[in-house]
């Protein structure tokens, strides 16, 4: 990672007009639009909502129960709809789930398919932003935490995380948080590893 | 008061007002971002005397459902006053004509900022809470609850900022205390973009010429510019200087 600074709403990025996620570009320059980080021509966001796109997968938690299907919550404004069609088990309310975003519609309609019930565990709420960090690159991170906690890890691109297995469930949700408020640092990996070292049994 | 009317002090002496402060020269501003842990996000500035909370929600589903838009974010703001922030009739607490004013304020100028149209069915909720009031509240208040907003992550075009300034014994001054606006000439609150320059929030009490006006103008956007760099501070220290609770985590 190459040395990036922080940036607030209304900072300027580039001299030029360039298509940025997370800014905007007026009077041909580029602007941030969020508290972020920025560096080689990407900004990712330090703190925000989940905004859901299609093909997204997430760990949603059953809401409702409807006579078509089921309301989904998925730590957006907005509730998704699992369709009964889309699935051959049945849920009841507060079943968590792993299920991937098949349609978006521009007033934000959610509509979930390819659902998968998720075995016993607990829920970690965190971010969407700090979810690419917790997954790391090519699942570093995760990879880590899975082989050194035991558990498995399902990471939403929400910011829902569903720990479940034998494992150090506790161990491993305590990394998970130190990983969210330092989220914004480099070298996140070989702390985590030392601390997960330190800290597990056995 | 027993119908007394109280005697105005002497507003400007020797090129120093009341508080020693020269006619440009701010009150100190202190500001810390995310101080509620419940809050999406949140912020808490000293002003002077004045000392206010403000926390923002959102954005979450807008209700009640008749309020909603399918084209952008609700806005909504509450400014609210505790029963202990100050004396008389400012200190009552409760909603009131004031407040409602204030609170209208704040949301129309944020509504030129935040990008809304990015959820549509939501609302984004901005709570101020002054604790201790010693005049200049609302652009206290803004100043606070950009910061906030900025904190929650929500998208905005600027981080906006808000200073008044009042004639005061026939001098134009930056920033007015309680008494310097409960017996100067004047009181003119103002916020700025200052990426654009844009004005979002324009008021003023009492009369004032046309060159006072232009003279006022520019004194505020001088300190604009200083609240605009305590603004990012105190956004950065959240990361850069993180809480010992934070750090705390990792043992």
């Amino acid at each position: 990672m190459t040395h990036s600074r922080i940036v607030i709403p209304g900072e300027l990025l580039s001299d030029r007009a360039e298509q940025i996620p997370y800014a905007f570009v007026e009077k041909g320059k580029t602007y941030s639009t969020v508290v972020g980080l920025f560096s080689e021509g990407k900004l990712v966001p330090l703190e925000g909502p989940y905004e859901p796109l299609e093909g997204d997968i997430v760990v949603g938690v059953i809401s409702e129960v409807k006579f078509s299907g089921y309301s989904v919550e998925i730590n957006s404004p907005y509730i998704a709809f699992l369709s009964s069609r889309e699935i051959r088990e049945r849920y009841s309310m507060g079943d968590a789930i792993l299920a991937r975003i098949s349609m978006v519609d521009e007033v934000k309609n959610i509509e979930l398919s390819d659902a998968k019930k998720l075995p016993q565990g607990r829920l970690v709420k965190s971010s969407s932003v700090k979810i690419p960090r917790i997954i790391g690159k090519k699942n570093s991170m995760i990879s880590l935490l899975q082989s050194a906690t035991g558990c498995e890890i399902y990471a939403g691109r929400n910011g829902y995380i569903w720990i479940s297995g034998k494992g150090d469930q506790s161990l491993a949700e305590r990394a998970i948080r130190i990983i969210e408020v330092q989220a914004h640092t480099q070298g996140l990996t070989d702390r985590i590893a030392a601390f997960l070292k330190s800290h597990s049994k056995g | 008061m027993n119908g007394e009317v109280a005697k105005a002090p002497e507003l400007y002496k020797d090129g120093r007002r009341l508080d020693g402060r020269a006619l440009d020269e701010l009150r100190p501003i202190k500001i810390e971002a995310r101080v509620l842990n419940d809050a999406d996000g949140s912020a808490y500035i000293e002003w002077g005397k004045n000392k206010i909370l403000a926390g923002v929600y959102g954005p979450s589903e807008c209700i009640p459902r008749h309020d909603q838009s399918l084209y952008r974010s609700v806005i909504r703001c509450r400014y609210n006053m505790a029963p202990f922030s100050g004396l008389e009739e400012h200190g009552k607490g409760g909603p009131s004509r004031r407040s409602k004013e204030l609170s209208k304020v704040i949301k129309e100028a944020f509504e030129n900022v935040i990008i809304s149209e990015n959820f549509p069915k939501t609302q984004i909720e901005i709570f101020v809470e002054v604790l201790q009031s010693d005049g200049g509240t609302r652009c206290a208040a803004l100043t606070a609850a950009a910061v906030a907003l900025a904190d929650a992550g929500i998208p905005m075009k600027d981080l906006i900022c808000a200073v008044a300034v009042g004639k005061i014994a026939g001098h134009m001054a930056v920033d007015p205390s309680k008494e310097e606006d409960n017996f100067g000439e004047s009181d003119m609150p103002i916020a700025f973009s200052l990426r654009t320059g844009e004005i979002l929030l324009f008021q003023m009490d009492g009369l004032l010429t046309k060159e006072e006006l232009a003279k006022g103008f520019s004194l505020a956007r001088a300190a604009a510019e200083k609240i605009h760099k305590i603004q990012v501070d105190a956004i950065k220290k959240v990361y850069t200087e993180p809480k010992e609770e934070r750090l705390l985590l990792i043992k």
